[in-house]
């Protein structure tokens, strides 16, 4: 049904000759409020979209939103974008962020100048928005370790003090047995040294296999032994460093050189 | 107040045990009181301030460092044992009971001090006392366990809750990061399609203006 709206004053003619199709409305404003201040605005309101409508507004997505995106017909807009022309008094132009579906036409305009994650290929970007481009992004892939050290090299934030251990896969001596997970030596330091060697960037596996960097061992020096005969066996040697490397490594800001640290 | 209560062996028969408590005020340089027993009898004595510096300054010896001596010899128990020798003579009718304190070294003794104790009338009351020295004492020393056990447990318990609240620190740091890099390499790789796009449009044009 539509709302009676030729009492409505006219602030602005933003919206002079362009027709708006309100679907719903948002938790702080109704569908009738904002249709009464576009008629404030000069513009004018549908219930159904047709040929003449510039675009959908959408507060809060419905079945009605989903089959008009299902068209592929119309642009969708959120209430947002809206709000906004109302506060800036502006017709404030289309960015990603506002869009919730996009016309074939539209779409390829908006192909032009921003990338399908909404980031625009020629305008800066900022915090905000960069973040504002991030949250939009569907499906999180997490990105394995080794690679995130790969891009880290490839653009020098190596030096970053989170990253003191990136790259390394370190086995810490923290298990009775040596290969054996289940025999974890709980409340020791060397547990707090593992998570330290992962918060700044080092890989720390349960298993002493090829291709560990570093092992780190505390107090008790009893399975050096063993770890070195199997060190042996190894193509690629592994370092056995005391715990005071990391803490001082920590320390300082930087990875310390092994050799003072040697076991 | 404070006393200790240690067993001494007499240098004259190794097999005999007796108990010896010191007590004194604040430091032992200021003076103490001395109750030796055998469980049977009892004597008494006291050696003041003033003789204590007399014997330190008879022995040529620094007042500090002669204090530390009796202290070794009188209070410091187990870990002294050996190091120190009790003599101990008592007359026939245990009236009076000498009692000398020496520090053994590789070539005989010296006499660090001796005294003359007085026979204690009711022998039953100083052991008593005794028993009940002991007594307060072990459950001070089982109630401070316990709270020291306590204590250790609570930490226990401390240290393994913010061991694990670390390790969620660590792994939404880890998240987080692997999060925000794939987020970024995505929108790099879209700029760096949109380069090569451009440059392929570049070199098209160029082609055709070469046609042309």
């Amino acid at each position: 049904k539509a709302p009676d709206l030729s009492s409505v004053n006219k602030v602005s003619n933003v919206f002079e000759d362009v027709e708006f199709c309100v679907m719903t409305g948002t938790g702080k404003y109704s569908k009738s409020e904002l249709e009464s201040r576009i008629a404030e605005c000069g513009g004018s309101v549908v219930q159904n979209p047709g040929p003449d409508t510039y675009c959908v507004i959408v507060g809060a997505e419905n079945v009605r939103v989903k089959n008009i995106i299902a068209s592929n017909k119309y642009d969708v807009v959120r209430a947002e974008w809206l709000l906004q022309c109302f506060q800036t008094k502006m017709l404030v132009p289309w960015q990603p962020a506002f869009m919730v579906h996009m016309s074939p036409d539209t779409k390829e305009h908006f192909a032009r100048e921003y990338d399908r994650y909404g980031d625009s290929y020629t305008a800066d970007t900022d915090v905000a928005q960069l973040k504002e481009v991030f949250s939009r992004m569907k499906g999180n892939k997490v990105m394995p370790l080794d690679m995130i050290a790969e891009l880290e090299e490839r653009y020098s934030w190596n030096s970053c003090q989170l990253s003191i251990f990136r790259g390394n896969t370190i086995y810490v001596d923290c298990y009775a047995i040596v290969n054996e997970p289940r025999t974890k030596i709980h409340g020791t330091t060397l547990s707090i040294r593992a998570l330290e060697l992962r918060f700044y960037g080092a890989k720390v596996v349960s298993y002493l296999d090829e291709g560990v960097s570093h092992v780190v061992v505390g107090e008790d020096h009893s399975r050096v032994k063993e770890m070195k005969a199997l060190r042996r066996t190894f193509g690629k040697k592994f370092k056995i460093v005391s715990e005071l490397w990391v803490t001082q490594s920590v320390e300082e800001g930087v990875p310390k050189n092994e050799n003072q640290y040697l076991i | 107040m404070e006393k200790t209560l240690n067993r001494i062996h007499p240098v004259s028969n190794p097999e005999e045990t007796y108990f010896l408590q010191v007590s004194w005020e604040k430091d032992l340089g200021t003076g103490f009181g001395i109750i030796l027993s055998d469980g049977q009898c009892a004597w008494t004595g006291k050696v003041s301030e003033a003789e204590i510096s007399r014997e330190a300054a008879d022995m040529e010896m620094n007042r500090e460092k002669y204090v530390e001596e009796l202290k070794n010899a009188l209070i410091a128990g187990e870990e002294s044992t050996g190091k120190y020798d009790f003599v101990i003579s008592r007359d026939e009718e245990n009236v009076e009971c000498h009692f000398s304190y020496e520090k053994n070294l590789k070539d005989g003794s010296f006499r660090l001090g001796s005294l003359k104790l007085q026979k204690v009338l009711s022998p039953a009351e100083v052991v008593k006392e005794l028993i009940g020295y002991c007594l307060d004492r072990l459950g001070r020393l089982q109630a401070k366990n316990e709270h020291l056990q306590k204590e250790n447990e609570r930490l226990f318990s401390d240290w393994r809750d913010v061991e694990k609240r670390l390790e969620k620190c660590v792994e939404a740091k880890e998240e987080l990061e692997a999060d925000l890099y794939n987020r970024f390499i995505l929108v790099l790789n879209e700029k760096k399609a949109k380069i090569r796009n451009l440059q392929k449009l570049l070199n098209e044009a160029k082609e055709s203006e070469g046609d042309g």
